[in-house]
């Protein structure tokens, strides 16, 4: 399962995290989220042990929206030791998700 | 959102630039991104528009009478706006989208490109300007615009009129991201 983060918790979640971690912004009114929602938790169990995976509802997470500049849904930022280091907006494939976090996981 | 796409016709191409300009259709309707192109039923044109209709997206064409008489307009693209000229229709293109998306092309496409980063430079079009760079057939243009830089023919600066997309997801990225362009870019418009 994808990890639900927030406001509150992202910090400890993504930020801090020792793993590269992806965060995928999205909305329940946003179409295009739905379309990448099942490729997300399918990546997250295949990537348990390399990686964290984890969504953010932009409705009830304000601040770190803002921080991050999301005008878009879905955006999926790409942390690596808490910075942003990549990053995908909109609907695509599954693999291109896999790709990105794979050079990701490499660079480690 | 509307986005205009500038491609070529030729569909004597590597079947792999046909592939990335479906690919790249695909995202778009899956995206809910309106697209405006120049009408053409073949090449990547064809390949696009094809694969908008497939996906249920929304495509409009654009082309000039004498194109349409020759019947050179995709056949199953319903909203087709037919104009008296190329410059009409070019106008009519950059007049409706947020932004602009070339896929590879001969120099009808290269003319409509180099069009968009000239607007864009004198501050007559604001949007993305995104080179959909597959199988880098865009390197050496873009090896003439760092020459461009280099000799002083451009300012460093311009460089952020457009954006380089190895894939079609990267230009979704960049349409969507829309970066920040400069707010006043006829002060830098003169070298």
């Amino acid at each position: 399962m994808a990890l639900e983060v927030n406001d509150n918790n992202f910090e400890e979640v993504v930020l801090n995290s020792d793993k590269p971690v992806i965060v995928d912004f999205w909305a329940e009114w946003c179409g295009p989220c739905r379309i990448i929602a099942p490729a997300m938790e399918e990546i997250s169990g295949e990537f348990k042990d390399k990686a964290v995976v984890a969504k953010c509802d932009v409705d009830s997470s304000p601040s770190v929206t803002a921080r991050f500049g999301i005008r878009n849904i879905p955006t999926v930022l790409y942390f690596k030791d808490g910075k942003v280091v990549d990053k995908q907006i909109g609907a695509v494939p599954k693999v291109n998700f896999i790709n990105k976090l794979n050079a990701l996981i490499q660079q480690s | 959102m509307t986005v205009c796409v500038f491609a070529s016709s030729s569909g004597k191409i590597d079947q792999r630039y046909m592939r990335a300009a479906a690919d790249l259709g695909q995202l778009l309707a899956a995206n809910m991104i309106n697209v405006i192109y120049g009408g053409g039923g073949i090449g990547l044109m064809g390949a696009l528009a094809d694969s908008i209709i497939e996906n249920g997206g929304s495509i409009t064409g654009v082309i000039p009478s004498f194109m349409n008489d020759e019947g050179w307009g995709h056949p199953h693209v319903r909203e087709m706006i037919v104009t008296r000229d190329m410059g009409e229709r070019k106008k009519e293109m950059f007049t409706k989208a947020d932004a602009v998306v070339a896929l590879p092309g001969g120099v009808g496409t290269l003319e409509e490109l180099t069009e968009a980063i000239t607007l864009k430079q004198l501050g007559l079009f604001r949007g993305p300007v995104v080179i959909l760079n597959t199988l880098d057939f865009y390197g050496s243009l873009i090896n003439f615009l760092d020459q461009m830089v280099a000799k002083n023919f451009l300012r460093t600066e311009h460089k952020g009129i457009w954006e380089i997309a190895p894939t079609p997801p990267d230009v979704i990225t960049a349409i969507l991201n829309n970066r920040k362009w400069i707010d006043n870019p006829r002060k830098i418009a003169k070298i």
